[in-house]
């Protein structure tokens, strides 16, 4: 058999690089998972990804990009009462949208598997807050796997379908985003069959919870947890290494076990005794007991606020350890627990001097950091919301080099656009979760009636959950202007489908795209509004009418994602050869008309527009760089000098070329 | 057990992951046992840093692959535990510095992408010469080019940049795989060409 596709057709004995999400998701696979749904989040998007894109070669499958993460969340369980094995991922933050059903799923418990895959972000490289999400099964009781390497990624997930099926509990996978996106030797094992044709049994001593329903069934998952606790006293997911030597014991889970044994081999280290748990939470007493016997010292190595920490002191309490338990008096509680902190603090600990090497190059970092420019990242290349933020700005009459207050209340939310609060926009007042920004908003346009308030969304996060949102506005009064920039993808976490969609990126027009102006009128908005944001003046003509008005006034600012666009025009002219030979063009900007007024360069700040010395060296300018210019046109509109021209000439010219400003000059056949 | 660690960074967009995706799949080919690094991508954040991290692992003798305290490795590199540090920004590099040591090789691109801060006028873009003299106070072995030249040269476009570095990184580096290894992923075309272009740099 030719396995050209590892993921989907892999059997024992094979192995192949894959990333830490897709080892959870080929986990799944080999567990027979029939069931699978997320809403969109880095860091654990490419969980139901990798399944939805190769759902056409699997047998028996079901994916979905849910609207948000509590249906995700109940679509499982429905699946799970059907006998159909069910995987569920989201972010770290999903899972408070999903809270509900979660706090339910220990009461009524699972039939077939049900797995629900966490991408945690410690250090929040793409999530608005680092909540560790363990804490939640303080009250869930869902137990905790906690995988610690992109093999362990695979053989946990499967293994927990197993364990959720015998002790009828939702089991939570946690991996940080530091595992989400490791790529590494993956060995695959075989699949098992899949199982879709459902079967719901009622049951209604498990399903119905009222009154004291509940309280019979709360009851229920408490003995379970005993239960389960009993099996971790010595399963395989937990191992004491060392057993019999040493003072001092350490204790990890995860990646951060990962950074420790890597630690102790920087530090030559080998003597301690080490307990890893692969399961977190509930932690047997017994397993504990067995591991402290003969230690003075333990010492938690864990990121965050220390959720082991929490149970293990409890635990000592109970067992009447005698000897110091060390945690978050070693390890910081914010920001990402690395490898050198790691280093660092085990060997401050057992003060063994840092390798020499580590030490130079901690404090050389440490010396350069003060020194560089900081860098943040923004928004590609011709995308749309850079010109919806800069028409917003400019019609509440906000420069981004003059420092002022506006009396205009930005309120932000998730997606793409919440880059827009970085500089050079400085675009947003306050940026919280999912439709916080309307939310909020409507409370403020009630209460501060000296400021005009604005409420973004992007079509994705609306549809998670900004309907009930905008009718709660519209129902009670709020006097704000929504603008909801509909890209029409989720883009930010690679280009998952919303009910905007029209078309997918080979040009297949979808079914069903949704009339979101229609929505909003049904929801009584009666200012509605749908604008090409790129057409920047006219747009922010429109922001300034709007503020005028009172009630909610909604602008759709529509424009497909720019990526997506270009995508699909590569795609099509490599079906049509002709395509390929039409004409082309490009924007430049005529040196000696440019003034350097920095409308193009600060205020819409596009990165392609960049500063180039003149060959004398005397002087800088302006440029736009044709390989990275896609031609969206904004710098065009928005030059008050009239600077940037549009080129446009016959036949495809060649890039490196185009790049030499007096060849395209002196072009002939030039079309200004 | 030998490790030969590889930092790659540059901005997003400029194909740095999947830098580390070719020299990953490499090691399936090679005689490496073991291969782990973690990338950090974050939402959509074009030109903001970006880091991978690619890590081979040879196991000594035939129990270390079965031995707790052996075969289990973080997806980062410590600090000053790169062998190859790959950039392709200029102060980039200097933001990776903190994973070299004095044995490091140090290949980077220097056509500068400017940062907001610099475009706002809120901080100045070092010199090249700076960015060089720094990074010699902990290495002498350092080679730069510029890149984004020499791929839109030889292909008319930018998107080969990244896989003529994986060619330096072969030419410049003791890296212990064979290039093989990658002319197998790479196969054919422009970025088969790209490879080696690099390669004989």
């Amino acid at each position: 058999m030719n396995k050209s596709n590892l993921f989907i057709d892999g059997t024992a004995g094979d192995k192949g690089i894959m990333l830490g999400n897709e080892a959870i998701a080929r986990g799944a696979l080999e567990a027979g998972v029939g069931y699978a749904s997320m809403y969109p989040g880095t860091p654990a998007s490419e969980i139901i990804a990798a399944l939805d894109k190769n759902k056409g070669n699997i047998k028996d499958l079901y994916t979905e990009f849910s609207l948000n993460e509590h249906v995700s969340l109940h679509g499982a369980v429905g699946a799970s009462w059907s006998g159909v094995r069910a995987l569920c991922a989201m972010k770290n933050v999903g899972l408070n949208v999903a809270s509900e059903p979660a706090q339910f799923l220990s009461y009524t418990g699972v039939k077939a598997g049900l797995v629900i895959a966490v991408g945690s972000d410690p250090g929040a490289t793409s999530s608005s807050n680092e909540q560790d999400d363990r804490w939640y099964s303080m009250h869930t009781y869902m137990p905790i796997i906690e995988p610690s390497n992109i093999q362990e990624a695979k053989d946990y997930t499967r293994d927990a379908f197993d364990i959720s099926e015998e002790f009828s509990f939702g089991i939570v996978l946690i991996a940080s985003s530091r595992l989400c996106h490791n790529a590494g030797v993956l060995y695959f094992g075989d699949l098992r069959d899949r199982n879709i044709n459902g079967d719901f049994k009622k049951d209604p001593e498990n399903y119905l919870n009222l009154f004291n329903m509940a309280v019979k069934n709360h009851a229920k998952y408490l003995k379970q947890n005993e239960l389960l606790k009993n099996y971790l006293a010595e399963s395989r997911f937990n191992k004491i290494i060392n057993e019999n030597s040493s003072k001092v014991g350490f204790i990890s889970s995860g990646v951060i076990y990962a950074h420790l044994m890597e630690a102790m081999d920087v530090l030559n280290i080998y003597d301690h005794r080490i307990l890893k748990l692969g399961f977190t939470f509930p932690i047997s007493n017994e397993l504990l007991n067995k591991f402290f016997d003969g230690l003075d010292e333990v010492v938690i190595v864990e990121e965050a606020e220390g959720f082991l920490e929490f149970q293990i002191k409890k635990i000592a309490y109970e067992l009447g350890f005698r000897g110091v338990i060390h945690g978050k008096d070693i390890f910081k509680q914010t920001g990402e627990l690395t490898l050198d902190d790691v280093i660092s603090g085990v060997g401050k600990f057992l003060e063994k001097p840092l390798p020499v090497f580590f030490d130079f190059a901690v404090k050389r970092d440490k010396e350069l950091q003060g020194i560089l420019p900081s860098r943040s990242g923004t928004f590609c290349i011709g995308c749309s919301h850079r010109a919806t933020f800069y028409s917003i700005l400019k019609a509440v009459g906000f420069s981004n080099t003059e420092a002022k207050e506006r009396d205009v209340v930005i309120a932000g939310d998730i997606g793409c656009y919440t880059l827009g609060l970085l500089p050079p926009y400085n675009a947003m007042d306050f940026l919280t979760c999912m439709n916080a920004g309307l939310g909020i908003g409507q409370a403020i346009s009630i209460f501060d009636k000296k400021k005009k308030v604005i409420a973004l969304v992007g079509d994705s996060t609306f549809y998670h959950s900004g309907i009930p949102v905008l009718l709660n506005a519209v129902q009670n009064g709020a006097n704000v202007l929504y603008i909801i920039l509909d890209n029409s993808w989720t883009a930010m976490t690679g280009h998952q489908k919303t009910p905007s969609t029209q078309r997918d990126v080979d040009g297949t027009p979808y079914s069903n795209p949704l009339n979101l102006k229609e929505l909003i009128k049904s929801l009584g908005v009666t200012y509605i509004k749908s604008l090409d944001p790129n057409s920047v003046k006219r747009f922010a003509l429109h922001v300034k009418s709007a503020l005028k008005e009172q009630g909610v006034k909604v602008l759709i600012a529509k424009r497909e994602c720019i990526l997506q666009e270009i995508r699909r025009n590569k795609l099509l002219k490599k079906k049509d050869a002709a395509a390929m030979k039409t004409t082309s063009s490009f924007y430049e900007i005529q040196k000696l008309r440019c003034v350097k007024c920095n409308e193009c360069f600060v205020e819409l700040a596009c990165p392609a527009i960049i500063l180039k010395k003149d060959e004398n060296e005397d002087m800088e300018y302006y440029y736009i760089d044709p390989v990275s210019c896609v031609k969206c046109g904004v710098c065009y509109e928005v030059c008050p000098n009239s600077a940037i021209r549009k080129v446009e000439f016959g036949s495809k010219l060649n890039l490196s070329k185009k790049i030499s400003n007096k060849e395209v000059n002196g072009l002939s056949g030039i079309n200004v | 057990m030998k490790r030969f660690n590889i930092a790659i960074i540059g901005l997003g967009g400029q194909g740095i992951i999947t830098m580390g995706t070719v020299l990953k799949n490499a090691a399936l080919n090679s005689d490496s046992q073991e291969v782990s690094g973690s990338e950090r991508r974050g939402g959509a954040q074009r030109e903001g840093y970006v880091e991978t991290f690619v890590k081979y692992i040879f196991y000594e003798n035939e129990s270390e692959p079965n031995d707790s305290r052996r075969n289990m490795h973080s997806p980062m590199i410590e600090a000053g535990g790169a062998n190859v540090l790959i950039s392709l920004e200029p102060i980039e590099t200097l933001r990776g510095a903190r994973y070299l040591n004095e044995n490091s090789i140090v290949i980077f691109n220097e056509r500068p992408y400017i940062p907001i801060s610099v475009r706002m006028g809120q901080a100045s873009y070092p010199d090249i010469s700076f960015i060089v003299s720094e990074l010699r106070k902990i290495t002498k072995n350092i080679f730069f080019y510029d890149l984004d030249k020499i791929s839109t040269d030889n292909f008319n476009s930018l998107t080969q940049r990244n896989i003529i570095a994986l060619g330096i990184l072969f030419a410049k580096t003791s890296i212990p795989i064979s290039p093989k290894t990658i002319e197998n992923i790479l196969l054919e075309g422009k970025s088969a060409e790209a490879f080696n272009l690099g390669l004989n740099f």
